[in-house]
């Protein structure tokens, strides 16, 4: 078992991880549980969650089940390509995110949607 | 060609501009030689695995990684070590001290345009342990000419 390193805010305590390293956090996760890389000052540790947080998604494999960042310009998305909420700016439409919106529709500030 | 050294001084950005630099030592194991300069970040090994549209940083970096043996590898290191100059490090670091057989995958790979330097034992604990206080860090590599004290890696 690695040696626990004082004052290491491990992830090794997390119910879903099912190997973790003082390094790195979870190394890997219980079934049904998503990989999600955390990114915390210069440290990025693994973290095994039900669901992904805001602005990933989550992507299932036999090998393992991750969270993956949604496209720049999306808050928050089903998958690579379908968006749900977008970013300051953009305007969904069809679950993309445009900065104009097409023809007959304008765009909603509020609801950072083409109406 | 020899093994060559990696001289990697490590300075606090807390302490800057008058902090005097830890002087620790690895293995440069290909890229173009020379010297490489950034604050310190370290990836989960599994961060290198797909180019999804994730963190850009900002500053000029050096990307360190915790190898583990236990974590299936998702690609070859080299391919993980082009990835991380792809993401934008000046310089990759892989702490070998826990995957035996990183050293052995990863032998002259001077086909990339930056270092790949490999640490391990009290080199690489230093380094991981800056990581773990979050204690921010910028990293300069030399590449030496003379040999490596690596004893049991033979190029």
């Amino acid at each position: 078992q690695h040696k626990q390193i004082s004052g290491v805010s491990s992830g090794c305590q997390q119910g879903g991880c099912l190997t973790c390293s003082d390094y790195n956090g979870c190394l890997s996760c219980k079934p049904r549980f998503f990989m999600h890389l955390e990114r915390i000052g210069m440290k990025q540790i693994g973290v095994c969650m039900t669901s992904c947080p805001p602005g990933f998604y989550g992507t299932r494999s036999p090998e393992r089940n991750t969270c993956t960042k949604c496209r720049l310009e999306c808050d928050s998305c089903f998958n690579k390509n379908f968006c749900t909420r977008c970013r300051a700016g953009f305007y969904l439409h069809l679950g993309k995110c445009q900065e104009n919106c097409p023809e007959g529709l304008v765009r909603s500030d509020t609801q950072r949607e083409c109406v | 060609r020899p093994a060559l050294r990696a001289v990697i001084k490590v300075t606090l950005l807390k302490n800057e501009p008058m902090g005097k630099p830890i002087t620790l030592e690895g293995l440069f194991v290909g890229g173009s030689a020379g010297y490489a300069e950034g604050k310190l970040m370290q990836y989960h090994p599994l961060s290198l695995c797909n180019t999804s549209e994730d963190e850009r940083q900002e500053s000029d970096f050096i990307t360190i990684v915790k190898l583990e043996h236990r974590v299936r590898p998702c690609l070859p290191l080299l391919d993980k070590a082009r990835m991380a100059l792809d993401k934008g490090a000046q310089a990759v670091i892989f702490d070998v001290s826990d995957d035996a057989n990183a050293a052995a995958e990863l032998r002259e790979i001077d086909s990339l345009p930056r270092p790949v330097v490999l640490v391990e034992a009290e080199d690489a604990e230093e380094l991981m342990g800056l990581v773990n206080k979050n204690e921010e860090a910028k990293v300069r590599i030399e590449i030496m000419v003379e040999q490596s004290k690596w004893p049991h890696y033979d190029v």
